[in-house]
């Protein structure tokens, strides 16, 4: 086992620049969650750091060894494919056999080490088939098989779960964290969905455009987005975003002339300042209290136990999602109060930076 | 609807007819006494059917050698062509190098001109090489053709690069990757050209005829053309020649029919 420390990595492709000086450092037996929209950069990166791209420029090192030169079978790491990409005329076991059969492995150990394989993957019984004969679970399996085969210093996860129906997909999310608790190995799983990186990730690496945006926890990421742009990429429905001016004594007017009061800040703002107000769903709540704006109910998604109710400011302005337990009391065309309270509100300067808070004395 | 299949099964078998019905001459006649052939209405069996013909090829004539000499070249021709396409093939679709596309444009454009404007060139080219008047110069042209770096290519374009990239990251060389990865899944493809190779240089006429001039080095068309000049009236005996001439390459292609077909089906569907 050992860490992985990326420096200043750039790529390009072309004129194409898609990593833009990208530095990560991932703790030994860390899951590190690599999330962000397509084309960020992201499955570039961990390419890279499989040796499959070379860099334009930086370093990758694992443990202790720069590997940035390395060819792949050398970095100490082992990769799960989108597809999978099983070699489709050898067997289950000829699959995760292959490389220490490359690598001249005796026999015996052969057979020890895709036993054990199998039976952390519960695929004993297909060690016989061709991949041809197995369902998209199945081969999920394999192919991480193949990777714990070659015991490997890092996992490297590319959109492992993407070519997966729904329901399977949640099962084998929660198969990969109880797989890293038994292993331990230091992950890095590259993802475009939020919520596997929300479940699975000790930490949270948001790439946008080839840089990094954020790196922390799924709590802090969540908590306290850095950007506008990581506060609405997390999270289901995605927070709400609301454009105001501030004024005097810590409060700012909304879109459609309401005032509202905003959390303290570490420094002042000048009255006019445009800023964003940031503001989660189950953050709102809906019912009388001082400071509650009159709000009509335009829709109500109802999920079952949760609604995701969406508010049309009195007065104009945008729309905003709310979400709470369903009691069947609401009924679209009504009008509530609804209140956002200062402490859960976040800020955001005209760049889509966070405001900084003051600190709780 | 009964009707209808038996009409077309019917239809069917009698274009099969029409086309076997040549062949089936071809060996009826060489079973007939000399000049046998020659009577109207020709006969379409033979009234004593004997060796004699074959007897004559494989003793006086000495067909054996010229049979031996294809089967040589044939196999030479086939094993090469396949041991400088197929990888030739897969580097133009799965490997990046410098001039990589233009390279390729530039052999497909090569296609377009047809074999027999090169051949002087060639011929000139071998004997400056002093590869005239041997194998060595009848296998040159085999050694690497378009068609078969093109196929090959067009079939490597559907092996997914992760697969490939799977099999790197497991530790496996370039050479190991092609020999373990990559021609078990080109099976089909690999059977189908080495089938058309085979063929091929097994029929061709020109170029042997004009590269190779010592009889002894004559392949079996050659061969069969020169003792055409010679017994142009030995009807029988010339038949029982094309049977020799036939015949192997028939069986061997009825016999890898399976993956022939399954080839150019896979091709078409995931090319």
């Amino acid at each position: 086992m050992a860490g992985l420390s990326i420096d200043g990595a750039r790529k390009s492709f072309g004129d194409t620049e898609v990593l833009k000086g990208v530095s990560i450092d991932v703790a030994e037996g860390e899951f590190a969650v690599i999330v962000g929209p397509s084309g960020c950069g992201k499955s570039t990166l961990l390419r890279a750091v499989a040796g499959l791209e070379a860099l334009g420029a930086g370093r990758i090192v694992i443990g202790s060894r720069d590997v940035t030169d390395l060819q792949p079978s050398d970095r100490g790491i082992a990769m799960v494919f989108q597809s999978y990409a099983l070699y489709p005329h050898l067997t289950v076991y000829e699959n995760m056999a292959f490389g220490l059969r490359i690598a001249k492995t005796g026999k015996a150990e052969i057979a020890e080490a895709v036993r054990r394989a199998a039976e952390i993957l519960n695929i004993e019984a297909l060690l016989d088939r061709k991949p041809a004969a197995l369902s998209g679970g199945q081969r999920q399996r394999v192919a991480i098989g193949r990777a714990i085969v070659r015991q490997p210093q890092i996992f490297l996860f590319d959109e492992p779960l993407s070519n997966l129906d729904a329901d399977l997909r949640v099962r084998m999310r929660y198969e990969f964290a109880s797989l890293h608790r038994t292993l331990g190995t230091t992950t890095l799983y590259v993802t475009h969905d939020q919520v596997e990186a929300m479940t699975l990730a000790d930490r949270i690496i948001v790439l946008r455009d080839g840089q990094v945006e954020q790196i922390g926890s799924p709590r802090d990421l969540y908590e306290r987005p850095a950007t506008l742009f990581v506060a609405q990429f997390l999270g289901t429905p995605r927070m709400n975003i609301l454009s105001a001016t501030a004024t005097v004594n810590g409060r700012a007017t909304l879109a459609n002339g309401r005032e509202i009061a905003l959390p303290p800040l570490a420094g002042a703002l000048e009255p006019g300042t445009p800023v964003s107000i940031g503001i989660r769903p189950e953050d709102i709540a809906i019912g009388a209290a001082s400071g509650a704006l009159p709000f009509t109910i335009a829709f109500i998604e109802r999920l079952g136990g949760l609604a995701t109710v969406h508010l049309q400011g009195a007065g104009g302005g945008e729309p905003i999602a709310c979400q709470l337990r369903d009691d069947g009391s609401l009924r679209e065309g009504d009008t509530v109060p609804a209140f956002l309270p200062a402490d859960r509100l976040h800020l955001f300067d005209a760049d889509g930076r966070a405001l900084a808070r003051r600190p709780a004395e | 609807m009964m009707l209808r299949r038996w009409i077309i099964t019917l239809l069917a078998a009698l274009v099969a007819l029409v086309t076997i019905a040549p062949l089936l001459w071809m060996l009826s006649v060489s079973f007939m006494a000399p000049g046998e052939a020659s009577g109207f209405p020709p006969p379409l069996f033979p009234a004593n059917p004997g060796l004699d013909n074959y007897r004559t090829l494989f003793g006086s004539f000495g067909i054996g050698r010229f049979l031996a000499n294809s089967l040589l070249v044939s196999t030479l021709a086939t094993g090469l062509a396949l041991l400088f396409t197929v990888p030739a093939g897969y580097a133009f679709a799965k490997l990046r190098f410098r001039g990589r596309d233009a390279t390729f444009r530039l052999l497909v454009a090569a296609l377009v001109v047809p074999g027999q404007i090169g051949m002087l060139p060639l011929f000139l080219e071998l004997k400056a090489m002093g590869l005239v008047n041997s194998y060595a110069g009848a296998l040159v042209p085999w050694l690497a053709g378009i068609f078969g770096i093109f196929l090959v290519r067009q079939y490597c374009l559907s092996i997914p690069d992760e697969m490939l990239e799977a099999a790197r990251i497991d530790g496996a060389s370039e050479g190991q990757i092609l020999r373990r990865i990559v021609l078990p899944i080109l099976t089909p493809i690999v059977v189908t050209l080495a089938l058309f190779v085979f063929l091929s240089s097994w029929n061709d006429f020109m170029w042997p005829l004009i590269i190779l001039a010592d009889q002894d080095l004559y392949t079996l068309p050659v061969a069969l053309a020169a003792m055409s000049r010679q017994h142009v009236q030995d009807n029988e005996l010339m038949m029982a020649g094309a049977v020799v001439t036939t015949l192997p390459v028939l069986i061997l292609f009825l016999s890898l029919q399976r993956f022939y077909l399954s080839g150019l089906l896979a091709g078409s569907v995931k090319g």
